[in-house]
């Protein structure tokens, strides 16, 4: 009785298991092997440019600090902050390739706060721009949309009075 | 109407009669010279023809509540020699500001024979008043009328040893202003308006009556009630209670007997009377009725034999059908008079009055104490509850039901004139009576008017009811609309002028009530008659108003010409609900503006024509839902938008980071393509 009780039961769990842990699965064994190559090719980055992957790792920080909590769908958030960073990034690598690429190069532009800064506050601004452009995208919206309604009624207005139909009780969002 | 106006831009001409004063176009009535015994008791005026006919003529005045006899009217009298014959009728200069109306005649050219009524030799009443008047009544016969009014003071006579003439008998009811001396007992006992046309043979019973009274020298039974002259012909018989035991002149004597028989078809007929001899030896031998052994108390009747069994039931209803119902009566008949057949018959009809579970108990008992009145005595009219008439009475009574003294005036109700009269038709009554008498008259024709009455009665609405009925049984009557006052309309084409001044002088009179209405259907045509009815099947006070508005125009198309400015107003200011079912508000302003125009032109044809435009309301309609269908599509979009905040919120999102990402992006670009730069 209690093996087919342990017989019945399994199935019974077992189906949504599997269905989350194949969408799941999927979707994370997609993530991890994002992770694995990202850290494969960090690593492939640090053995044959260590330089370059120091400063990246430094000037970058913000942008993979971004990665690691922007948990929406396609990282908004982080991508923008990373393109961003990456764009502060671009001077500061090509003087270490202008400088050999040697680790003492390295350290000293990310430990410079100059550079350190323009690259992170490029990185601040990627995270600014992502908070305000839907923002700014929602008052465009929303004005458009206003407009629409103020048209739309004035036309309905015309169309009741025309012919004597008692608009006041019949428009809809009136007072909402 | 009496107020015809003068062509436009034409004086007045000074010498010209008074256009009022002027009767059926060609005869001048002078309403300021009476002639006081002309017209047999009714008020008759002095009567010229501008045709320049010089027959003296006289107008007789017809009273508004007995109506003058439209048989003979429209089909004119004329031509019948030793009678006041009737060339013309119409409404004539008003007496003491009243609208009347006047039937011309040949005027008498000498006074009644009521003046100075004295004893006449019989060769005088033979040649002088029995042949002159067999003669008109042979006239009369042929044509299928009757006189009904041979009375002293409706005979005339103008010199010594001429003929008498015939009065006028067309200004009223059919023998309404005979006394009951003059008329048998079965048309004195009716309801005067209600004796009907009668047979020829009433005519020589009167003239029987007239002759007695000549050969006396007075008027037989003079100065006694009805009711008993009723009973001494019924219980002495009509000769023996007309000469009272006095003795005729021997000729005259045979003639009178036969002339007042019980049973008209044992009278002489005019064309016998002509010839005096041969009428003295026709001589039929008519049984008289059986004598009880002993009497029947009925009332405060007694009762000897079955003809004044039949009148005290008559007279006395509710005592006689208390008297049938317990079965006293039938004792009597078969143990006092030995008639055990009618006891039967009566018998039979109480059982079937047991068995009439349908019919109202009143209705049916009035029917039950009906029926054995006519089985009682063949010869008796229609007796309902105490109301005595003959069919033909029936329009004419109508009229006298509505006159302001009887109190019948508002309505039918039971126990008064009008409402016996609603009762009769509505019970088919008179085929009930025709059907009692059906082995001497066929009764097909009197059940089929009956249930053409009924059929009337039942229309509903203004179209129907007693109104109608008594305005198609009485084509010459006015219209008894208290809104018309004292105008005599008698016919639609003057009703339309009518109602333009009642309006223009009352603007918030309701003209089309019921007696306006009745009488539009059936002075009519077919169609203004549809138009009519339609009013009563409108329930939608739109529909019935303009169910009213098509009614007055195709009154004013079919009948007035002219303008009718007050109609117009009239029906203009009761427009706006009309004028409201247009929903387009630019249309129906439109439709204002014109309904102003077209008030002040007084043509209501075109007026019904805008309010009732089928292809503009259409139009209209269709519009006004194409109106709602765009109202409904504008208000799902304004939902919508109210709607969308968080559609939007989630667009503007996503679509704010596609924006950032893509700065992102031109920023690397930007940046590569400097340094590329150097």
């Amino acid at each position: 009785m209690a093996k087919a009780a342990k017989a019945g039961k399994a199935p019974k769990h077992a189906a949504p298991r599997e269905a989350g842990g194949g969408a799941g699965g999927g979707a994370g064994g997609g993530v991890r092997s994002v992770v694995w190559l990202s850290g494969l090719a960090c690593g492939v980055l640090a053995a044959i440019a260590p330089g370059v992957a120091i400063v990246a790792a430094g000037l970058l920080a913000p942008g993979f600090l971004a990665l690691k909590l922007d948990r929406d769908p396609g990282r908004p958030v982080a991508r923008t902050v990373l393109t961003c960073g990456l764009a502060g990034c671009v001077h500061p690598v090509i003087a270490l390739w202008n400088t050999g690429q040697s680790f003492d190069a390295a350290m000293s532009i990310v430990t410079d706060p100059g550079t350190l800064g323009v690259a992170w506050s490029a990185a601040a601004a990627g995270w600014l721009l992502t908070q305000l452009a839907p923002l700014l995208v929602r008052a465009a919206l929303e004005a458009g949309a206003l407009g629409r309604a103020t048209r739309l009624r004035a036309a309905r207005g015309r169309l009741a009075e025309a012919w004597g139909i008692d608009h006041a009780t019949r428009e809809p969002g009136q007072g909402g | 109407m009496s107020d015809r106006p003068q062509p436009d831009g034409a004086p007045p001409d000074p010498r010209a009669p008074d256009p009022r004063a002027i009767v059926a176009g060609q005869y001048t009535v002078d309403p300021s010279r009476r002639l006081p015994d002309a017209g047999g008791g009714l008020p008759a005026y002095a009567a010229t023809s501008r045709r320049g006919i010089l027959t003296p003529l006289m107008a007789i005045a017809v009273n508004r509540n007995a109506p003058a006899r439209p048989k003979t009217l429209i089909t004119g009298t004329g031509g019948i020699d030793g009678l006041a014959c009737a060339v013309g009728h119409g409404t004539g200069p008003p007496i003491d500001g009243r609208d009347a109306w006047y039937v011309i005649c040949e005027a008498p050219s000498g006074p009644p024979l009521s003046h100075g009524l004295h004893p006449w030799p019989e060769p005088m009443v033979i040649e002088l008043v029995l042949r002159p008047i067999a003669a008109v009544l042979e006239h009369l016969h042929e044509r299928g009328w009757t006189h009904r009014a041979i009375r002293p003071n409706n005979v005339f006579h103008s010199q010594p040893n001429r003929p008498v003439t015939l009065g006028a008998a067309w200004a009223a009811p059919p023998a309404m202003h005979q006394p009951a001396v003059f008329e048998t007992a079965y048309t004195a006992i009716c309801h005067p308006a209600a004796r009907g046309d009668g047979r020829i043979a009433d005519d020589v019973y009167a003239l029987g009556v007239l002759l007695a009274s000549l050969a006396l020298g007075r008027v037989p039974l003079e100065g006694l009630d009805d009711r008993t002259i009723l009973h001494r012909k019924l219980e002495f018989g009509d000769f023996m209670a007309i000469t009272g035991g006095d003795r005729l002149p021997p000729m005259l004597n045979d003639l009178v007997r036969g002339m007042l028989a019980e049973d008209p078809d044992h009278r002489p007929t005019p064309a016998l009377l002509r010839d005096p001899a041969g009428a003295r030896g026709r001589r039929v031998a008519a049984r008289p009725p059986a004598r009880a052994q002993r009497p029947f108390k009925l009332g405060a009747t007694t009762i000897w034999n079955n003809r004044t069994l039949a009148m005290a039931m008559a007279l006395d209803p509710e005592e006689a059908l208390t008297a049938i119902q317990n079965g006293q009566l039938m004792y009597w008949l078969r143990r006092a008079l030995g008639d055990s057949g009618l006891a039967v018959k009566l018998e039979d009809l109480v059982r079937q009055s047991a068995q009439d579970l349908v019919t109202d108990r009143e209705l049916a008992n009035a029917g039950l104490v009906m029926r054995a009145i006519a089985d009682s005595d063949v010869w008796m009219p229609l007796c309902w509850r105490g109301l005595a008439m003959f069919p033909d009475g029936l329009g004419p009574a109508l009229v006298a039901a509505t006159a302001p003294g009887e109190p019948g005036g508002g309505g039918p109700s039971p126990g008064d004139l009008y409402g016996k009269l609603f009762e009769i038709v509505q019970t088919e009554a008179q085929g009930v009576w025709a059907a009692m008498h059906e082995e001497r008259t066929p009764s097909a024709p009197q059940r089929l008017e009956a249930r053409q009455r009924r059929a009337i009665l039942q229309i509903r609405g203004p179209a129907g009811g007693l109104p109608r009925l008594t305005y198609t049984l009485n084509p010459l009557i006015p219209c008894a609309s208290p809104l018309l006052g004292d105008r005599w309309i008698t016919n639609v084409a003057d009703l339309a002028t009518a109602l333009d001044a009642t309006v223009t002088a009352s603007p918030d009179a309701e003209i089309l009530e019921p007696h306006i209405a009745a009488f539009i259907g059936a002075r009519s045509d077919r169609v203004l008659d549809q138009e009519v009815k339609a009013l009563a099947s409108e329930a939608d006070p739109l529909d019935r108003a303009l169910g009213a508005l098509r009614l007055l125009a195709e009154l004013q198309s079919r009948y007035h010409a002219n303008a009718l400015k007050g109609l117009t107003a009239w029906v203009v200011a009761r427009s706006p609900s009309l004028v409201a079912r247009w929903q387009n508000r630019e249309r129906r302003n439109e439709v204002e503006e014109k309904l102003k125009t077209l008030a002040a032109l007084g043509f209501l044809p075109p007026i019904r024509d805008l309010l009732e435009d089928h292809a503009g309301h259409e139009a209209d309609s269709e519009g006004l839902h194409a109106a709602l269908a765009d109202l409904a599509r504008l208000d799902a979009e304004l939902h919508d938008i109210a709607d969308g905040g968080r559609r939007r919120g989630v667009l503007a999102a996503r679509l704010g980071q596609e924006i950032a990402a893509g700065i992102g992006l031109a920023a690397i670009a930007t940046t590569l393509l400097l340094a590329a730069m150097g």
